[in-house]
């Protein structure tokens, strides 16, 4: 029988929503094409490799290859080239999907090249058809849809990195199998020096279920405090445009956008946020679109299920106090 | 240290871009020095300015490309090679990888470098594929290299935070655009790069692509929205109601 393997992350020792939609998606994708459903988990110990396993298995996965090495602790991308070239040579799939991340996006093209088979990266939608894989992808700056087939070589996989948002999880539990890949130790070349974090709060932006993200709108630390104050009440991670980010305001890590995260909260606020179509590639996805912006041509507001024409100093205030009444 | 960048010509993802039938119509025909890989040439330009080397650049491209390597040497670049390919040859990033391989295997780079993307596919995939091709150490989307004897230092973009990794050279890095600002040649830049050297050679043989565009289409459209109309806490309360009725705050 041919198999789908579906990569799942971990983030803060849980699996990421964008890999749940991506299981989900190829759970639906092995029952159509009469596959099994295998999922890969990289972890840096046992412990959290049992547990992403175990969650694996709640959407569906009917065997999770798990790859237990403090070399996952950070992304370094040889160990993980190393152990999904070692998995997919035990796991034989015909397809492996991904959810599009930086640290999927480090390591894709190689293990294409690795392994001998086709990849399409970053699709907003994907299906088998004919003995190949055929995705939508965002091309010329997300301005167009480029409908594309890949064709891999007999026995190896078409690889397929997904953005979140693209499906729903959904959980549906099986009793499976867990099997232990071990790590074959080989000294990387390169070697971490020291990880940088970005983002305050721990808020995950990809996987966050509301987020506020400021734009150009956002000139000063008044304007900025009002962004967190209202990512506060909301549980919200803050995300930002390049163009303010570019300003040194926010960090490189709450990019939204082609070029940054692609996110897809159940709420995104615009804040000061001109909606430019590359920002727009990025946040699309989203449930509900609030947007503050003082000019009414912005084209945010041709995205936004709610349009706020207004002065972000005192529209912003007004939410945050009206949040604040309304969950007291 | 010296350096090879690798470097695509894209259309101007700025200007008038339709589909028709399927396909793209770029009415201008503009096309540019994709972003990513001016960046991957600037901060080559800045290290070896300061560390000692040269800069040689890579294209794979129809004829009409040239001027994309003119504009790499004019930035500064010393030499060019330009792998020529037919008007309506259609490359994936593997055949594209494969190209650069064939030619770069042996070359003695000690490093190479090149945008993180493409600026017209997206894609992402060529850079690491080369690596792999030859067998480098690489590290992607980097917004900061330094260099250390002979390892490069690479302060890269990761998911939750940016991650320095030094890599032994030969290596292979692939470069963000947040980086830098690529220089705008100078006159005197323009001028120089007419007598600098480019390769020119013919590819006979693409590898066989196997992704394939069948055809591009329009973005779906969000349903439209609406506007919250009122003073600023009319406004609050009309969309924090609404939120709440949606069960999302």
């Amino acid at each position: 029988m041919p198999t789908i393997l579906s990569f799942v992350a971990l983030s803060n020792g849980q699996l990421t929503r964008a890999s749940l939609e991506v299981l989900t998606r190829c759970r639906a994708l092995a029952a159509e094409q009469g596959a099994d459903l295998a999922a890969v988990v990289l972890a840096p110990n046992a412990g959290a490799a049992g547990a992403a396993a175990e969650a694996a298995q709640r959407y569906g996965a009917q065997t999770v290859y798990t790859v237990a090495d403090p070399a996952f602790e950070h992304a370094l991308n040889a160990p993980v080239l190393q152990a999904l070239e070692a998995v997919i040579e035990k796991a034989q799939p015909s397809l492996v999907a991904f959810p599009s991340t930086e640290g999927v996006k480090d390591v894709l093209g190689a293990l294409a090249v690795r392994t001998g088979g086709a990849v399409v990266a970053d699709v907003a939608e994907f299906e088998m058809k004919d003995g190949g894989v055929e995705a939508l992808r965002p091309v010329m700056a997300a301005k167009f849809l480029a409908r594309t087939r890949a064709e891999a070589a007999a026995g190896t996989p078409v690889l397929v990195s997904v953005r979140s948002g693209s499906y729903v999880a959904e959980e549906s539990p099986v009793a499976g199998t867990v099997e232990a890949v071990a790590l074959e130790s080989r000294r990387p070349q390169q070697t971490l020096r020291e990880v940088v974090a970005g983002v305050a709060g721990g808020v995950d932006l990809a996987d966050a279920r509301v987020v506020v993200a400021a734009g150009r709108g956002v000139k000063d630390d008044a304007a900025r405090r009002l962004v967190e104050e209202l990512a506060e009440v909301t549980g919200a991670a803050i995300g930002a445009s390049r163009a303010v980010v570019e300003t040194g305001m926010f960090p490189a890590t709450a990019q939204i956008g082609q070029t940054g995260k692609v996110v897809s909260p159940e709420v995104y606020f615009a804040v000061g946020v001109s909606g430019a179509i590359q920002h727009v590639a990025g946040m699309s996805n989203s449930r509900i679109i609030v947007a503050v912006n003082n000019n009414a041509d912005a084209p945010i507001f041709d995205v936004a299920t709610y349009g706020l024409v207004g002065d972000l100093y005192e529209v912003l205030p007004a939410l945050i106090a009206e949040i604040k009444n309304s969950s007291a | 240290m010296n350096f090879c960048v690798c470097i695509k010509q894209v259309p101007d993802v700025s200007a008038p871009i339709q589909v028709r039938g399927g396909e793209l119509v770029m009415d201008a025909g503009r096309v540019v020095l994709n972003a990513y890989d001016a960046s991957a040439i600037e901060e080559a330009l800045v290290l070896t300015e300061e560390h000692g080397g040269e800069v040689d650049v890579l294209l794979i491209g129809p004829e009409r490309a040239t001027e994309t390597i003119r504009k790499a040497l004019a930035m500064g670049a010393a030499r060019g090679t330009h792998l020529v390919v037919p008007e309506e040859a259609e490359l994936d990033s593997a055949a594209v990888s494969a190209l650069l391989a064939r030619h770069l295997e042996g070359k003695g780079y000690d490093v190479i470098a090149t945008g993180k993307q493409a600026q017209d596919t997206d894609a992402g995939l060529a850079g690491s594929m080369l690596a792999e091709r030859l067998g480098l150490p690489y590290a992607t989307n980097a917004v900061g290299l330094a260099v250390e004897d002979d390892v490069l230092v690479v302060t890269r973009q990761g998911d939750g935070g940016q991650e320095v990794i030094a890599l032994p050279t030969p290596c292979l890095v692939t470069c963000s655009n947040d980086m830098n600002d690529p220089r705008i040649p100078k006159l005197k830049g323009v001028m120089a790069a007419k007598k600098k050297p480019v390769e020119t050679v013919a590819v006979d043989e693409v590898p066989a692509a196997s992704v394939r565009v069948l055809r591009y289409e329009p973005v779906p459209q969000r349903e439209p929205g609406e506007t919250i109309e009122g003073e600023p806490a009319e406004q609050a309360a009309e969309v924090v109601r609404r939120l709440h009725e949606a069960s999302v705050l």
